[in-house]
């Protein structure tokens, strides 16, 4: 019985994540930055004096005021701050959802994205997988 | 009830922000999205054979000898940084500080967006941080070099653009961007230059 179980969590799991990994298009830097410089503005002027424009340390300064802080930079900061981590982590991905068109259209090497980029943007029908991931990474 | 001569203030508020509306922008000349960013960035045929740290000595040798000690009409310390593909941003910091005010960081993002995109990944750019001809001119040379390794940590830290791509320069008031207006704030315009590309 066990392992059936722990199949039916499996299958939850998957089920469950599913819609976020369908919805995995990522917002452009211009766009995640507006919305931390609008809604945390003014916390950052009043608790976060001094630290610059570095989301590791503005995320520590920001999570330590928690307690005085508004309500749209508590509800925008970490949003925005995940949206700048995702834009960054999607280009590692792009070398392996695009590995074929590397591979076979572009004639480069499976794990060398970077030197195929333009040849992948130029080449017609590439795969939609493929597709996602250069716009989720910023490079189109 | 409403004298005649309320009206006539009523008309003249109007004027006044109707000449506010028409003034502002001519003073914003600033790319507004990644795409202007890319077309002002791109298309540098051959990269010029520039020498940053030789510039960053020529600044400073210019500051301390006190040659061209008048702003008004001052000679750029590098006109060739004006033959090169470029754009002007403004970038807001805190005062006598190289931290970078909140609502700038929109700049930052879409400077890191137009540096991402695929057409750009072969060229390397410098950042040139300069300041208005106010106060002490050796002051300012380091106020815009800090500025400007600002940004570009900003960039190299907060978006992960490859450091090897971008190199920091402040030229304080040795590089006036409207030489007949020293003191104007359209000087402090951080310029973005496109100086290599890979082969």
């Amino acid at each position: 019985m066990k392992p059936m179980v722990q199949g039916r969590s499996i299958l939850l799991i998957l089920a469950l994540a599913a819609p976020s990994l369908a919805a995995a298009e990522t917002m452009s830097f211009g766009d995640a930055a507006a919305i931390l410089g609008k809604s945390c503005g003014k916390d950052i002027d009043d608790s976060c004096r001094g630290v610059n424009f570095d989301t590791n340390r503005l995320k520590d300064c920001l999570y330590r005021n928690q307690d005085s802080m508004s309500a749209p930079c508590k509800a925008d900061y970490p949003r925005a701050l995940d949206a700048i981590q995702k834009r960054i982590a999607a280009r590692a991905v792009v070398a392996r959802q695009c590995e074929y068109e590397i591979v076979k259209k572009c004639h480069g090497k499976a794990k060398e994205a970077g030197k195929s980029l333009e040849c992948l943007l130029a080449t017609p029908n590439v795969s939609a997988r493929c597709n996602q991931a250069i716009g989720d990474a910023g490079y189109r | 009830m409403m004298r005649p001569g309320n009206i006539r203030d009523i008309c003249l508020l109007g004027a006044l922000i109707m000449f506010a509306a028409l003034a502002a922008p001519a003073r914003a000349q600033a790319p507004v999205t990644a795409d202007d960013m890319i077309n002002r960035l791109g298309g540098l045929e051959t990269a010029p054979d520039l020498d940053i740290a030789a510039l960053r000595q020529r600044a400073l040798d210019r500051v301390k000898s006190k040659t061209e000690p008048v702003a008004l009409k001052r000679p750029r310390i590098a006109p060739e940084l004006l033959k090169l593909p470029q754009l002007l941003v403004e970038v807001q910091f805190d005062p006598d500080s190289a931290i970078v005010r909140p609502q700038s960081y929109q700049t930052l993002g879409l400077i890191a967006d137009a540096l991402v995109r695929a057409a750009m990944l072969p060229y390397g750019f410098l950042i040139v941080g300069r300041t208005e001809a106010a106060g002490k001119r050796e002051y300012n040379l380091t106020l815009s070099q800090r500025r400007a390794d600002s940004i570009r940590d900003v960039l190299v830290t907060t978006f992960k653009i490859s450091p090897k791509r971008i190199q920091a320069i402040g030229l304080g008031e040795e590089q006036l961007q409207d030489a007949n207006q020293p003191a104007s704030l359209v000087n402090r315009q951080i310029q973005i230059v496109t100086i290599a590309k890979a082969p």
